[in-house]
């Protein structure tokens, strides 16, 4: 073949790889130029564009980002997680409301308000009235007091948020109701100490002025006589602020075993004078053979009897009080059932308070201190004893007093005494 | 017109939580006027009887509400039958609240009647059942339960047994002296009143089925008299019968 067209062939040769090689340089930079910008575009951090060299490289450096925004999502996502579930497991409730009005977030305890019937829709209405004055800007807040039953209090507070952009505002229902009954208790303990302890000093200072100077023998009789009894009723307060602080101070019960049903027959024993006196009939009925429990006889006799001497004094001459001495799984239950005139509803929480009084005018009549179930509570706190009240006006109280039954300790004590022998 | 829908069934649900929170107040009065009523609290009676205002208030809010959905949507169906329901439950739950301002008013009217245990321990009963049933009837309401809704007349029978146990005591609180006539006129007026509250619990309740049934238990009469009157009719056909035959 003619060398002329060799080396034709050859040049073109060259020439098409030539021009394919700068073709490809400039179709490869082109690609580079284009992969660099998209994926400045998406955001993604290179240090240089040297850095991508191929397609390959922006996938890898696609794949990472991805992987690393998995990762922060899980990240946040399992932080708002924890966030919710803190918020649930506050007692207060907590909802957020965008500048509209529109619930954005709530926690559970909110949930009541939220689809709200009876009571609760009451404040759930409060809460959109509050929300609309802080979604204007200000702080607002409301006690709603809630008949019920059960009544109760309830604190409603809405804080407008700080703007960044979309107004909003948060909203707290808090029940105060126990807040309430505390400061109640505090406030009325120094009415009531005063009361119950002034009355009978001021009636013997009154009656020892009449006294004086007085001539005629059956008067000096009889005002002698009420100031006995006034002061016989100083005596019996006293005497039962001391049993009261002496069975407040002692931490626990003591570990002796003691049998209920006969600390119950002791204290219907001891008040059977009263019961005649009273024309009520104290009837004492054990159900179960074995009524033990751990505890101090003492302070058990005390609760037990004070349940029964009131038990009588509010019962109606020529009725029943039902003393009950049974077990009932794991407990022994103490039960006092009267017939009498029976607790108002609005009072039940409030009786085990110190000198509390459902009628202030009846205590003089009946002669009680005040503290009797005070000194009741305090004994089956000190025995972690339950105490539950169910009465009615007109038909009478049942007080029942649910005490864990000695047989798991006796148990453990039995099995504990060989082991101790064993190592010593 | 997807979007018309949708505020008319905003509009229906704004009835219905109005409704319910009329209820509430309703629910709330009663044990708060029977506090009143066993206290002797004269400022807690004043506090019931314009506490009275806000009920009102509502009460004429959702009337007009509905009013208006009635007058430009022209609901059909159901969404008639509860816009029909909210108006008559408006009425009911209003006139309940009325009747505790009653109570209140009679407290003032008894003040300084010391009442026995047994007649106090009524009321409360009373009370206690009255807004238990009112209850039962909102929640019959709001959860669109016919068939709680019918129950309220025999769960009702509670209330008006309790009526009738204290009648017979107000008799024996007066036959021994314990309280005046007046007073127990006026007693036995506020025991009438929470009774009262119980019938239009038991009316609620035949409202709520028939929102969601659209049967009413007075359709049974209807239904009774519209037979005795075909029935008539048929005799009365069968008597002329004779007459159009002679006349032929």
């Amino acid at each position: 073949m003619n060398p002329v067209v060799w080396s034709a062939l050859i040049a073109a040769l060259v020439a098409v790889a030539l021009a394919t090689v700068v073709a490809r340089f400039f179709w490869n930079r082109a690609q580079r130029n284009q992969v660099y910008e998209s994926t400045m575009r998406l955001g993604f951090e290179i240090s240089s564009e040297r850095e991508l060299v191929r397609f390959d490289d922006l996938l890898a450096i696609v794949e990472r980002s991805v992987r690393d925004l998995r990762s922060d999502t899980l990240q946040s996502e399992s932080a708002q997680f924890r966030l919710q579930s803190a918020l649930n497991a506050l007692p207060v409730a907590v909802m957020v409301f965008d500048g509209e009005g529109a619930v954005i977030e709530s926690n559970a305890a909110s949930q009541p308000f939220l689809e709200a019937r009876h009571g609760d829709a009451l404040v759930g209405a409060a809460v959109n009235d509050l929300i609309r004055v802080a979604n204007s800007g200000s702080e607002a807040s409301t006690a709603i007091d809630l008949f019920g039953p059960p009544k109760r209090t309830v604190l409603v507070t809405t804080v407008p948020l700080p703007e960044d952009g979309q107004p909003g505002a948060v909203a707290f229902v808090e029940d105060i109701t126990e807040r309430r009954q505390l400061e109640a208790i505090r406030t009325d303990l120094v009415a009531n100490i005063s009361h119950e302890l002034k009355t009978p000093v001021g009636a013997i200072g009154l009656l020892a002025e009449t006294l004086q100077g007085e001539e005629n023998r059956d008067i000096v009789d009889r005002l002698a006589h009420r100031i006995n009894a006034e002061a016989m009723r100083i005596a019996q307060i006293i005497e039962d602020l001391i049993e009261l602080s002496r069975i407040e101070s002692v931490d626990g019960a003591g570990s002796a075993i003691v049998e209920l049903a006969e600390v119950a027959s002791d204290a219907v024993e001891r008040f059977r004078t009263a019961a005649v006196r009273a024309q009520v009939s104290v009837q004492l009925v054990v159900l179960s053979a074995d009524t033990r429990i751990v505890g101090e006889r003492r302070q058990l006799l005390s609760a037990v009897g004070n349940l029964i001497d009131n038990a009588i004094k509010y019962s109606d001459s020529g009725t029943v009080v039902d003393v009950t001495v049974e077990a009932v799984g794991n407990d022994i239950v103490v039960k006092v059932a009267d017939h009498g005139i029976g607790i108002p509803t609005r009072d039940i929480d409030r009786i085990f308070e110190r000198f509390y009084r459902v009628d202030q005018a009846r205590s003089r009549q009946t002669g009680g201190t005040g503290l009797g179930l005070a000194i009741v509570r305090h004994a089956a706190v000190n025995h972690d004893a339950d105490i539950d009240v169910e009465s009615r006006l007109g038909e009478g109280s049942t007080f029942t007093l649910r005490f864990p039954s000695s047989n798991g300790v006796t148990d453990s004590a039995e099995t504990e005494v060989p082991t101790l022998n064993k190592r010593t | 017109m997807p979007e018309q829908r949708k505020t008319f069934h905003q509009e229906l649900d704004e009835i219905r939580d109005d409704i319910v929170r009329l209820g509430a107040l309703v629910g709330e009065v009663i044990p708060r006027g029977t506090e009143v009523l066993l206290t002797n609290d004269m400022g807690g009676a004043q506090a019931v009887i314009e506490a009275d205002d806000e009920l009102d208030d509502l009460s004429l809010r959702i009337e007009e509400h509905c009013y208006h959905v009635l007058a430009l949507q022209q609901p059909m169906a159901s969404d008639l039958r509860s816009i029909v329901t909210g108006l008559w439950l408006t009425g009911e739950l209003e006139r309940s609240g009325d009747l505790m301002v009653n109570v209140a008013k009679g407290t003032r009217r008894i003040y300084g009647v010391s009442l026995d245990p047994k007649l106090r321990g009524l009321i409360e009963r009373m009370s206690e059942e009255a807004s238990r049933l009112m209850k039962l009837a909102l929640d019959a309401y709001a959860e669109r339960n016919a068939s709680l809704g019918v129950a309220i007349d025999d769960i009702d029978d509670t209330l008006d047994t309790l009526h009738g146990d204290y009648i017979e005591a107000i008799f024996e609180s007066h036959a021994t002296h314990d309280i005046g006539l007046q007073a127990s006129v006026q007693l036995a007026l506020i025991g009438r009143y929470y009774e009262r509250i119980g019938d239009h619990a038991v009316n609620i309740g035949q409202r709520v089925q028939y929102m969601v049934t659209g049967w009413l238990p007075e359709q049974t009469g209807a239904a009774r008299l519209v037979a005795r009157r075909s029935l008539a009719a048929e005799i009365g056909a069968e008597n002329s019968v004779p007459e159009a035959e002679s006349g032929q």
